[in-house]
């Protein structure tokens, strides 16, 4: 599905340049649920932002289902973000002035859906996110925890193929941080959403398939679940934490 | 750093923050300025002696101007306190004294104040001249620049800003010394609060401010001052009822129609406009308020410029004009004495009008046209009369053939007195119609013109032992008609009917020239007060409407980033953005469009048939009504539209 080719990131200019990101590669199957582990600074916002086409590379290639991304001009890019991405920001990205129902609803009217089957679409994926309950709020009357399930909601009612979150645990407490994971666990398990998880926090990170750590632009490590239970790979996480240096363990 | 360091800092940022205030401001000032300079020129009071009414007039409209302005200046300020409560919160949390964040932001206002004011009074200079050579042009003269710089004019516009600033700016000093950290940290957060509650108490709100507004709007066009009255205050009524419930309606619409809302922008736009309504429905309705009180402001300007023009030129041929039912009256036969005595005349003639015994003609342009009755019947003047005064005036000579009659009257009534063709009986003759003739010919002097709007003109022979009307002096002088000619000749008349136990006037003095003085007298009494206000209050309404919408710039930027991530297309957030601008700033102004469209209209029709003709037309002076006060908003839209769209829209 996803397939990052070389890719670089440079900020800055003549003597002050900063690579960001330093020939970074890997690929991401289809119905995968991948985390990017790195300690802050370490480029992972960064490569998101990149696969997300919210930013562009320096260099390399991104190919989402075979298309290169850095090719594609503004307007293509727009639509491509609507149909194909799904995001789930740190701090919930939800608009004030909209109820959770139109907040999810949002989604698919951008990408011009029968505007007379949006409301069952956004009751039907809120069931299963288990939100039904507070789609007339505004996201000021519901938890951190609901906001973050709206999001989840907003990011795939769409039927987008690629669902990125960056820190989506982030602004939550223990217990919602469990029950986000476990629906984003759902989420890939039973609706085969392809899931690539932005995380410093190890716990979150053990509920991904697939683990790749970043450090100074450059990957450096792969973890797989394979048939280990979760616990096993929590702690295989922590040994490759320390022994990256163990800057990352704040989640720990 | 200094309190006073930060202050002029502070207001350097200010006056770019809130550049349309700012800008507003000096207009202001200018405007004020300007019209204060009207109100001390010598030179212009000088031009005639009814220019005297001018500055109580202006002095007038500028005391409501001072009343809005400080309501304009104190919610800004409150609008500027609310959004820096954080930020004085944050100055009073690391040591500085309430009293010193108070004298602080006072300062700044100060300072922006009279920096406004400073510009304003320099740019006033421009506009002054601008006036200046309008009433100039009003009174025939023609414009030369001649430096102008009035210091009373001045202190008149500094003690207007004193004013309107000390009062906004102490209740906000008063208001930061009581506050504590907590309120200014959490100010923000506060909202205008839901003046009604329930959802079913809206909608019946909503429905009867529909309700009185209606009925409002057609007690206005009734023309009765009670029922006016009573319409002004049911408008006031629907236009708070209207703001205040309408924001909840929208969503409840929506909430049954969720296809709807999800086409297109629409759920974006109309929840960011909710949002914004939901929370300054007052505001809203006295936004409106003030666009009903430009609307009426222009369209009675308008309407008495139309007037007062309109009146002058109607009867603007003979210089001088004299007539009495009775020639002997003294005031009469005074006024003809001493216009011989000290005019020198080009020429002159005396004749009768004359009444005929039937009024055929009246009762027929009564049917076919807007006519009011002056005379009991058709007036008539003997061919005679009418060609010596044609050839007095220049016109074309006709002549009534044999067995005919003619008609002269104001164009209005022209197109239907073709279409007369009866035959009119004088003795044993009788004549049918010989044509309709519309130069100007003083027949608009109510009672004692040459027959009101209309005359009939009949060989001589046919009119012995018909009843004179009254009886005619026209004049052509060899210069125009001094004021002090004319003063002598009033002098002469007042005397004469200041020692009656009667005193009303038996004979009617017309001076041309005068005449046209008054008119340009009148209109810059006038006029001039209404634009004045006009001007100030769509400025006023259209800054605070501005404010606001920059004021959310920040959650637009947020808004817009968002939707940019999530994949929205550029033109499609350009769309979206116009028409949440457009449904914002169309939404206070279409009710007072709705309301004031028809009372310009019946303002203007009011007025005697026959005057508001061409451009003055009443559906002319409705269109340029709302032509202007488009304009003048438009320009507002569109610098709010540049500068939110560049600072909201990602890159």
């Amino acid at each position: 599905m996803l397939q990052v080719q070389n890719i670089e990131k440079y900020y800055g200019s003549g003597n002050h340049v900063t690579k960001a990101l330093d020939r970074v590669s890997f690929e991401v199957e289809d119905g995968e649920f991948v985390a990017i582990m790195g300690a802050s600074g370490s480029g992972k916002t960064t490569l998101l932002n990149c696969i997300s086409t919210i930013d562009t590379v320096s260099a390399g290639r991104i190919l989402l289902e075979g298309e290169n991304i850095a090719e594609l001009p503004a307007r293509e890019l727009a639509r491509f973000r609507r149909e194909r991405l799904g995001f789930v920001f740190q701090d919930f990205n939800l608009l004030d002035t909209l109820t959770i129902e139109e907040n999810i609803g949002l989604a698919l009217s951008l990408t011009h859906s029968d505007p007379g089957k949006v409301k069952a679409k956004v009751e039907a994926v809120a069931k299963k996110l288990g939100i039904e309950g507070i789609l007339m709020k505004f996201p000021y009357q519901v938890s951190g925890g609901q906001k973050q399930r709206a999001a989840c909601a907003r990011a795939m009612v769409a039927g987008q193929s690629l669902i990125l979150a960056d820190e989506p645990t982030g602004a939550l407490d223990s217990r919602a941080s469990k029950n986000l994971l476990e629906i984003m666990t759902h989420m890939n398990q039973a609706f085969g959403a392809t899931i690539l998880m932005v995380t410093h926090d190890a716990y979150s990170a053990c509920y991904a398939r697939r683990i790749l750590f970043l450090k100074d632009g450059r990957l450096f490590n792969e973890l797989l679940l394979g048939e280990q239970s979760r616990s096993a790979f929590y702690h295989e996480i922590l040994d490759v934490l320390a022994l990256s240096g163990g800057d990352i363990s704040d989640g720990i | 750093m200094t309190v006073s360091k930060l202050s002029i800092r502070n207001a350097r940022r200010q006056a770019g923050d809130y550049l349309v205030y700012f800008v507003t401001i000096v207009l202001v000032a200018s405007l004020t300025y300007a019209f204060n300079g009207l109100v001390f020129s010598q030179e212009l009071l000088a031009l005639s002696r009814q220019m005297a009414m001018v500055p109580p007039m202006i002095v007038f409209a500028s005391i409501v101007v001072v009343g809005i302005i400080s309501w304009l200046v104190a919610y800004t300020t409150r609008f500027m306190l609310l959004r820096r409560s954080r930020e004085f919160g944050t100055y009073i949390l690391i040591g500085l004294e309430n009293e010193q964040v108070a004298r602080m932001f006072f300062l700044e206002n100060l300072a922006v104040g009279g920096c406004a004011l400073c510009l304003g009074i320099l740019l006033g200079n421009l506009l002054y001249q601008a006036l200046r050579a309008i009433v100039l042009a009003l009174f025939g003269m023609s414009y030369h620049f001649s430096f102008f710089f009035s210091g009373k004019a001045v202190a008149l516009t500094l003690t207007y800003f004193v004013l309107i600033y000390l009062s906004a700016q102490l209740k906000s000093r008063r208001k930061i010394r009581k506050m504590r950290i907590y309120d200014l940290i959490y100010l923000e957060r506060q909202n205008e609060r839901e003046v009604v509650k329930s959802g079913r108490g809206r909608r019946v709100l909503f429905a009867g401010s529909l309700v009185l507004g209606t009925l409002g709007t057609l007690l206005l066009l009734t023309g009765d001052l009670a029922a006016c009255l009573t319409g002004a205050c049911l408008v006031i009524f629907f236009l708070y009822g209207f703001f205040i419930s309408f924001a909840s309606g929208v969503p409840a619409f929506f909430e049954k129609r969720p296809a709807r809302k999800y086409r297109g922008q629409r759920l974006l736009v109309f929840r960011t406009l909710t949002a914004k309504l939901g929370t300054m429905g007052v505001l809203m309705a006295s936004l409106a308020l003030l666009f009903l009180g430009t609307l009426a402001a222009e369209g009675m300007g308008m309407v008495f410029q139309g007037m007062f023009q309109s009146r002058t030129n109607k009867n603007n041929c003979f210089d001088l004009v004299l007539a009495a039912e009775d020639p002997k009256v003294e005031s009469y036969r005074d006024s003809k004495a001493y216009i011989a005595e000290k005019i020198p005349l080009k020429e002159d003639r005396e004749y009768e009008i004359y009444l005929m015994d039937t009024d055929k003609i009246m009762a027929y342009t009564e049917v076919h046209t807007m006519y009011y009755r002056y005379y009991g019947r058709d007036a008539v003047m003997k061919e005679s009369d009418y060609r010596a005064l044609r050839a007095m005036l220049g016109y074309e000579d006709v002549a009534c053939k044999p067995g005919q009659y003619l008609i002269h009257c104001l164009p209005y009534m022209a197109d239907a007195l073709q279409g007369f063709s009866e035959e009119l009986v004088f003795g044993d003759a009788s004549l049918t119609p010989g044509g309709v003739h519309t130069e100007v010919f003083a027949q608009h002097l109510y009672d004692y013109g040459n027959g009101g709007d209309f005359i009939l003109i009949v060989p001589d022979a046919l009119l012995e032992g018909y009843p004179v009307s009254h009886t005619m002096y026209v004049a052509m002088t060899r210069e125009p008609v001094s004021e002090a000619q004319y003063k002598g000749i009033c002098t002469i008349r007042d005397q004469i009917f200041e020692e009656r136990e009667d005193p009303l006037e038996d004979s009617l003095l017309y001076a041309s020239d005068m005449d046209e003085a008054q008119a340009a007298s009148q209109t810059a009494m006038s006029v001039f007060p209404l634009f004045y206000l006009a001007l100030v209050l769509t400025m006023t309404a259209a800054t605070i409407l501005t404010i606001q919408q920059l004021g959310e710039a920040g959650r637009y930027r947020m808004q817009f980033a968002l939707l940019w991530k999530l994949g929205m297309d550029k033109k499609e957030m350009r769309r979206a953005l116009r028409m949440q601008f457009a449904i914002y700033y169309a939404l206070p102004a279409i009710p007072p469009v709705l309301v004031g469209a028809p009372l310009i209209r019946n303002m203007a029709s009011q007025v005697e048939p026959g005057t508001m003709v061409g451009a003055s037309d009443p559906l002319a002076i409705t269109a340029m009504a709302l032509g202007l006060f488009f304009l003048i908003y438009g320009i507002y839209i569109v610098l709010a539209y540049s500068s939110l769209k560049r600072s909201v829209l990602p890159e």
